[in-house]
């Protein structure tokens, strides 16, 4: 004989506790295994408990109408003849995630279900968002590309994309590997060509940072790629006619001041996303001069004022001022239209890039004696050879030609 | 009316709702098998019928298909009936009348009529429950042109959307995760404020990855979602809540500025509203993407039975790996 002590098992739904409605036992009476012992009220509905022993109730825990937690003793029993504790003795029913077969089992007679029950707050908002937040600027790569792009070590933040929507494609990235660190402004990983497989390691040195005036090129450049629809015009412009003393880049400017006035929309500012464009009175003319850091730009005013002597005094200034790098920030910001003199080293022709919002830039190659025909024979003069590009997008093709035709007229005249 | 606020479950929160309709609305109707003099399996209409009446809140015979035939009859002649099914593992015989009337009432009498009717489930597994009561079918439901489906995961939402769902012109079939029943209380304020369906709800903001998730799951959801933080693993929660029709907008917001999107359902893999979502964010979002998308989810198998649920259902490790996956993979 043991005294067994059976728990209230959980009856479902996942209540934490039953009502005792009705007892079919009292203490002493006999009790056979699968008998009721007492009908309690569930979630679903008023249920009889079945003795899970044969033997002798010796003790009840609750009266009828109490209110039981599961899992907390409810019966007594006397079991006949058991000598096996083991087996005799009621297990508590199964936790939610006890997962030993022998204890869940005995639950499943009477139960549909174990539901886990707390009175833990939930301290919980929610955010209804239904306006769009915007993007956060991160490029958007098709898989291939973000592939590709891991692959070559390739940043995707730095890649210029060409794809629909600004999306990057996997061409965009190789493009970018092959010419990344001279187009991007802070290409940071450059993976050196695979190696063949006969090839010893080759040391290419160290990337360095672009900085100073080539940073700014590289920005103004890239931005110029983006947005101008630049192009150009070529022609010539016979000065065998000068007299003897003219100060060529004083000279050039004026004829550039002459264009400028006879189609003063090359001259301008144009602003292709609020379709705007700034006809300007005054020529601020931005002068590209060579230094060992790269490429300065200062900009001189108003040069549709200023005659031969004052002009070659201030070219004389900004281009001290230039090699020395006094020029003021606010001195090259601004300019009307641009100047590049590149023809003082070499090259004759060129297409020179537009810096935005502006829409002209002219371009001067080296002075050379030509073989020019002339009425009655062969001569040889001295020629300018003028590069002009404009934004096709602000300037109509007639009006560069009008201008550079302006521009040739002024520097042919003798003086 | 005074607004009364306390904590309470969501199973209250349901009955509250229900409460507040039958009360503000006369054209609301409760029934169900056990629902009247009982209160429901679940105890969801506790008390209803003692406060409404035998002819607003009743019992009806054990029969799906009637009790969902009775919501359609009722809401085509003015009423708006909320019709209870037991265990949605019972739905089956009730889908006839889903897809064949409730589904398209509203096309078949070209407008003249609409289904304003709510049909509610207790779905979904935990509870240690017999065969088919621990199912999640609510891809079923979210296929059928016509119906909308709701799942609910805390007091308070509970409550506006069973509110809403009641409200709506067209038949909303309403699935409750009973094993977050009485998981949690909450401040749930008794004013007969409804939320909007076709709403996702976000819980959590965050930058790294958008975990999207409804029902039951949004517990272990969020719960990764607090572990991971501790990682230094920034997670955005959504809860779909409305399967059908689903709010893609704020989904593909999220999507896109994380680039990461781990989906976490209970519902068996194929062919569920989480493929759905993916689909979705494929079509719309691929090119934000930085990781392929992952779905954490049930599998293609039968429900288990109660000593391999939990090996189905969707664990924190489960989905904390399939977030890592997916930072790891840009």
């Amino acid at each position: 004989m043991a005294i067994t002590t059976f728990d209230l098992p959980d009856l479902g739904e996942g209540l934490a506790d039953a009502e005792i409605v009705t007892w079919h036992v009292k203490e002493g009476d006999k009790i056979e295994t699968g008998d009721p012992l007492a009908a309690v009220e569930t979630a679903k509905a008023v249920v009889d408990v079945p003795s899970p022993y044969t033997g002798s109730i010796a003790k009840l825990y609750a009266k009828e109408g109490d209110v039981v937690d599961v899992h907390t003793p409810l019966v007594d029993f006397e079991v006949e003849g058991e000598g096996d504790s083991k087996s005799a003795k009621s297990k508590p029913a199964a936790k939610k995630a006890e997962k030993k077969s022998e204890e869940v089992r005995e639950d499943s007679g009477t139960v549909v279900g174990a539901m886990p029950a707390s009175s833990e707050d939930l301290e919980q908002e929610h955010i209804i968002r239904r306006k769009p937040k915007g993007g956060n600027g991160r490029p958007k790569a098709a898989p291939t590309a973000r592939a590709k792009a891991k692959e070559l070590g390739v940043d995707l933040s730095q890649v210029a994309a060409t794809g629909h929507r600004g999306q990057i494609t996997a061409a965009d990235v190789e493009k970018h590997a092959a010419t990344g660190p001279s187009a991007a402004p802070s290409q940071t990983k450059m993976p050196p060509p695979a190696p063949s497989a006969t090839a010893k390691p080759v040391n290419y040195g160290k990337a360095e940072p672009i900085r100073g005036p080539r940073r700014a090129m590289v920005q103004s450049m890239t931005q110029s790629r983006d947005l101008v629809m630049p192009t150009s015009l070529f022609d010539d412009a016979d000065i065998h006619y000068w007299q003897p003393g003219q100060d060529i880049t004083a000279r050039i400017v004026r004829a550039l001041v002459a264009g400028c006035r006879a189609e003063p929309c090359l001259n301008a500012w144009f602003d292709g996303e609020a379709m705007t464009r700034t006809i300007h009175k005054h020529v601020d003319l931005a002068l590209a001069v060579d230094t060992p850091d790269g490429l300065i730009v200062p900009v001189m005013r108003g040069v549709d004022t200023m005659n031969g002597d004052i002009l070659r005094h201030e070219l004389n200034r900004v281009k001290i001022a230039t090699r020395e790098r006094t020029v003021n920030p606010q001195d090259m910001q601004n300019p009307t239209i641009t100047l590049s003199n590149f023809g003082m080293m070499a090259g004759r022709y060129a297409s020179p890039v537009i810096v935005p919002p502006q829409v002209t830039i002219v371009g001067t190659g080296g002075i050379r004696h030509d073989v020019v025909p002339v009425m009655g024979g062969i001569e040889t003069h001295k020629r300018i050879p003028l590069s002009l590009t404009f934004d096709h997008r602000a300037v109509t093709g007639g009006e560069a030609c009008r201008f550079l035709a302006a521009m040739i007229k002024d520097l042919q005249h003798p003086f | 009316m005074a607004e009364k606020s306390h904590k309470i479950t969501m199973l209250e929160a349901i009955t509250q709702a229900m409460a507040w309709e039958l009360e503000h609305d006369d054209s609301v109707v409760v029934f169900g098998e056990d629902v009247g003099a009982n209160g429901g399996v679940f105890r969801a209409t506790d008390g209803l019928q003692k406060r409404f009446g035998e002819e607003r809140v009743f019992d009806t015979p054990l029969a799906e298909a009637m009790i969902a035939g009775l919501c359609v009859g009722a809401a085509a002649q003015g009423l708006k009936p909320v019709g209870e099914i037991q265990f949605s593992g019972f739905m089956y015989p009730a889908v006839d009348q889903l897809v064949s009337h409730a589904s398209r009432l509203r096309t078949r009498t070209r407008g003249r009529l609409t289904c304003p009717m709510v049909l509610r489930a207790p779905s979904g597994g935990g509870i240690h429950a017999p065969e088919h009561h621990s199912e999640s079918m609510e891809a079923m439901y979210a296929h059928i042109p016509g119906l909308k489906v709701v799942m609910p995961s805390s007091p308070r939402r509970a409550y506006g959307l069973l509110l809403a769902a009641i409200r709506d012109p067209d038949p909303v079939v309403f699935l409750e995760p009973k094993r977050i029943y009485r998981i949690t209380k909450q401040d749930v304020p008794d004013d007969g404020e409804a939320l909007p369906l076709e709403t996702c709800f976000v819980l959590r903001e965050g930058s790294d990855v958008t975990l999207v998730s409804w029902g039951a799951m949004m517990h272990e959801t969020l719960k990764t979602a607090n572990e991971l933080a501790n990682e230094g693993i920034d997670c955005e929660v959504i809860d779909a809540a409305c399967l059908k029709p689903l709010d893609m907008e704020t989904i593909l917001e999220s999507v896109e500025r994380t680039g990461r999107l781990v989906i976490v359902a209970e519902e068996p893999r194929s062919c569920g509203v989480g493929a759905e979502i993916a689909a979705e964010v494929a079509e719309k979002a691929l090119f934000s993407l930085r990781a392929p998308i992952e779905r954490v989810s049930g599998y293609d198998t039968v429900m288990p039975l109660f000593r391999l649920e939990y090996e189905y259902l969707p664990s924190v490790s489960r989905i904390k790996a399939a977030v890592k996956r997916s930072m790891e993979a840009e």
